[in-house]
Order: structure tokens, then C-alpha cells, then sequence
């Protein structure tokens, strides 16, 4: 059986979650592998959402917001930018493949992007393979 | 000619005298004698007469910086500080847990500090490697100029080199001997949060009891809020029982703060938090 890897998206409500809206109106076909969270802004990610994904056996994590200048609460983003470039390095530091975290700007009316970015993410993640060193044997 | 350790002392008490007998300040965090020479401890002076009780000494290794938050604000305090610690109290400054203003800083000058475990020199593999205090208003005794500051990043290549499941091999080690002890955030100048995350129970992010888990969360997640803020003074890394090498991790996240966001922890009064911050320009590149 080939593999189907579990991914957790986190999109923002103004932006990147409209945005995976319009993919879905629109009938746009993309891998069902991704779990999408809505939050209210990318700046309300807790990076330790991030960890706790991959301890509960995410085998990537997408995080979508609005693009840069474009947050629905000005500055959002540009927090978060920083913010989650750091938990980036940390988790690449700490031994995961860097590849299965990653973070995309994509607004409303990118219902394409959003398609693209999914297929192309579950994509990588599947030749990745299954993530073993965060997950919690149960 | 670096001033002596016991020149630093004197230096030290005649500063503390002064103030608490002026009544410029209520308060002296300083060292004083702990059970032998090896092991001085915090010390608290309160009036003149405590003074004859504060110590200096190549081990007098602990951060004070870190029991200024214990204080009500607006509570007048002298510090003594070695170079990392005054970086500590710069970036207490910038996150406003402490006022300028209330705060007179003793600055101590000094090389060959050693670590009261292992008795070896502290240098730049475990520390930011500086010798003097970057901020203080007295400085009790000569800087300390001469043998060159290695990068303290230099310590990280061998650990940059490493491929992922290595580097992942080496810090599951590392993480599994933690007995979830909690020296590591007394020690720190910067972890000042009531409740910790790792205290919470709505929601619960980990065991609080070692356990691989819990262990991974508490310490990833530790690094993460310390991030442009360890002042890199290693205290986490002596305090702890099982001598997990706790700095490595530090350092890489500090090193990387710095490519990222053009800023050092701790350097200066005017900065603001790197990740309390952003410039509009920051380039989408670091999420690369
Ligand atoms: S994390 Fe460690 S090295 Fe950094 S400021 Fe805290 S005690 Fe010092
Ligand atoms: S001091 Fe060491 S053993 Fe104690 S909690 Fe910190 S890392 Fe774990
Ligand atoms: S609202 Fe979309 S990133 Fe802030």
C-alpha cells in the first residue's frame, strides 16, 4: 500500500483559508492528505502547535497567511514571519527534516496557489516518508 | 593588569556600603559564602551591615540579573554583574521588566571565572565570551583587555556538520537523561513566566514528569521563547545535575537570530526584542 502521509495545514481565517475556499468552489483537484485548522491570523500560531503536531504523528505541517502587507490585522504576519522562521531552525537543528515544516503566503482570491502548494507539499512529504523521530509511539 | 578577584571584592563592598547607606538603593543582589570557597551563593545585602558579608570569587559564576524580577517595580536595586550578566540586564530593560532608572549597576571586569563544578575555566565555548560588562555605572576595576574572544559561535560546527539523524541521535541522548529538575529556568535571567508553559494543564503541552515526550516539548519549546533573548551566560547548562550541554542549543538559536534579525540579545538599551519586532522588508528567505 503506498504511504498517505497525514498533513496539518494551519490557515489563517482572512487569507490562506478563503483561499483554500475558493479551491474547493471552483473544483480544483488536490491531495486530500491535508487537515486544515483554521486560526484567526498566522501570528496566533503557537509554535508549540507546531511540535505537538509532529508528537501526534503530522508528518508535515503547513502554516498559510496572508501575504506580507496584506494581514487582515496589519502586522500579523510580519511577527509571525519571524517567529516561525525560528521554529524552523529549531526543528532543524533538533534532527527533523527540514522539508516537513513549511510556511506560505497565499490570499483569497489564490485558490490556485493554494492548489499547487498542497499538491506539491504532499508531494514532498510522501517521498519523505512516514515521521518517526517527534511522533509518540502509542 | 586585571584587578584581582580580591580587589574586586573590596571594590564591591565599598560600592554596596555606600549606596545602601545613602539610601540610593534598598537592595544589593551580590554574592556572598555559601558552604566552602568553591561554592559562593546569591546574596542579598539590605543594609550596611550585610555588606561584610558579600564575597567575590572566580565561582561566583550565578546570574544576578536574574533576581531582579523578584522585586516589586519601582524598588530601587544595585546589581553586581559580570559581562554576560549586564547583557541579561539590557534585555530585562528592553522587555520593560526593569526600569533604567531603578537600577544602579555594579559592573565587574573579568576573565577566568570558573565553573564551581568541574572547577575548569569558563571561556567562550560555554558563554558569549566577554570580558567586560557592556552597560554599568561603576565598574570596579580595570577592563580586561588581551586574549582575543574566540566567536562564541565557533563551538557549533562540529554539531552544524552533523547530518539530521545524527544530530537528532544526539539530542535524544541528551534530552533522555533530563530529570525534569527545573534548574535550568531558575537559572535563567530570562525565564521569568508564571505559570511556565510546561506548568499549564489547559491545555497540558507535556508531562511534567521525564518522560521523552515531555522531555522534547519542554526543552524545544524552552529554546523557542529564549530565542533572541538568551544573553548566552550559560548559567542553564551549570546548573544543571546532569550536565546536559544546553548552550549548544542556545547558541545555534541565537546565532541564527542574528543572521536573521541583525541583532544580538542583550547589547543594547535601544533595541527591542528581535521577536517583538519586525521590518517590513524582512526577507521571506529566513522561512526558506
Ligand atoms: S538560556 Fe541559559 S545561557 Fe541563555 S540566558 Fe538563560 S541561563 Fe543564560
Ligand atoms: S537542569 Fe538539566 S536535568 Fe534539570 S530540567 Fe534542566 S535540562 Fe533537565
Ligand atoms: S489575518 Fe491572515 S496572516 Fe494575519
Amino acid at each position: 500500500m503506498s504511504f498517505e502521509p497525514k498533513i496539518l495545514g494551519i490557515a489563517c481565517n482572512w487569507c490562506t483559508y478563503t483561499g483554500a475556499d475558493l479551491a474547493g468552489t471552483t473544483r480544483l483537484q488536490y491531495p486530500q492528505n491535508l487537515r486544515v485548522v483554521r486560526v484567526m491570523c498566522s501570528s496566533r500560531i503557537n509554535p508549540s502547535f507546531i511540535f505537538r503536531a509532529f508528537q501526534l504523528g503530522a508528518d508535515g505541517v503547513l502554516v498559510g497567511g496572508c501575504h506580507p502587507g496584506d494581514c487582515h490585522y496589519n502586522t500579523g504576519n510580519l511577527y509571525a514571519r519571524r517567529r516561525l522562521a525560528v521554529t524552523k531552525k529549531i526543528l532543524e537543528f533538533s534532527g527533523l527534516e527540514p522539508g516537513r515544516f513549511r510556511v506560505e503566503w497565499i490570499s483569497a482570491s489564490e485558490g490556485n496557489k493554494f492548489a499547487e502548494v498542497v499538491t506539491e507539499f504532499t508531494e514532498q512529504i510522501k517521498n519523505l516518508g512516514p515521521q518517526t523521530k517527534f511522533k509518540i509511539e502509542q | 593588569m586585571a584587578t584581582s578577584f580580591k580587589q574586586i571584592e573590596e571594590k564591591l563592598k565599598t560600592e554596596a556600603a555606600k549606596l545602601l547607606e545613602s539610601g540610593s538603593v534598598s537592595l544589593v543582589l551580590a554574592y556572598g559564602k555559601g558552604y566552602d570557597e568553591k561554592h559562593p551563593m546569591p546574596y542579598v545585602a539590605k543594609c550596611a551591615s550585610d555588606v561584610a558579608n558579600i564575597v567575590f570569587n572566580e565561582f561566583c559564576t550565578y546570574n544576578m540579573a536574574r533576581y531582579l524580577v523578584r522585586y516589586p517595580r519601582g524598588t530601587k536595586i544595585a546589581v553586581a554583574v559580570k559581562a554576560a550578566d549586564s547583557r541579561a540586564v539590557i534585555q530585562l530593560i528592553q522587555e520593560e521588566k526593569v526600569k533604567r532608572e531603578d537600577l544602579v549597576i555594579l559592573g565587574i571586569p573579568v576573565s577566568g571565572m570558573k565553573n564551581p563544578k568541574t572547577g575548569e575555566t569558563i571561556d567562550s565555548k560555554t558563554t558569549c565570551g566577554l570580558y567586560n560588562p557592556v552597560l554599568y555605572d561603576v565598574l570596579l576595576g580595570e577592563e580586561v583587555h588581551g586574549q582575543p574572544v574566540v566567536s562564541p559561535y565557533d563551538v557549533l560546527a562540529g554539531y552544524e556538520a552533523m547530518d539530521k539523524d545524527a544530530r537528532w541521535a544526539f539530542w535524544q541522548k541528551e534530552f533522555d537523561r533530563c530529570i525534569r529538575c527545573y534548574a535550568c529556568r531558575k537559572a535563567c535571567p530570562m525565564c521569568y513566566c508564571d505559570p511556565c508553559f510546561i506548568d499549564q494543564t489547559k491545555p497540558k503541552w507535556g508531562d511534567k514528569s521525564p518522560e521523552p515526550a515531555g522531555n522534547l516539548m519542554y526543552h524545544l519549546t524552552r529554546f523557542h521563547h529564549l530565542a533572541g533573548r538568551c544573553i548566552d551566560c550559560g548559567e542553564c547548562s551549570r546548573a544543571c545535575p546532569v550536565d546536559i550541554p544546553l548552550y549548544l542549543f542556545h547558541k545555534k538559536v541565537a546565532k541564527e537570530c542574528e543572521e536573521m534579525f541583525g541583532q544580538a540579545a542583550g547589547m543594547s538599551i535601544e533595541d527591542k526584542p528581535a521577536l517583538v519586532n519586525f521590518r517590513v522588508d524582512d526577507s521571506d528567505k529566513i522561512l526558506e
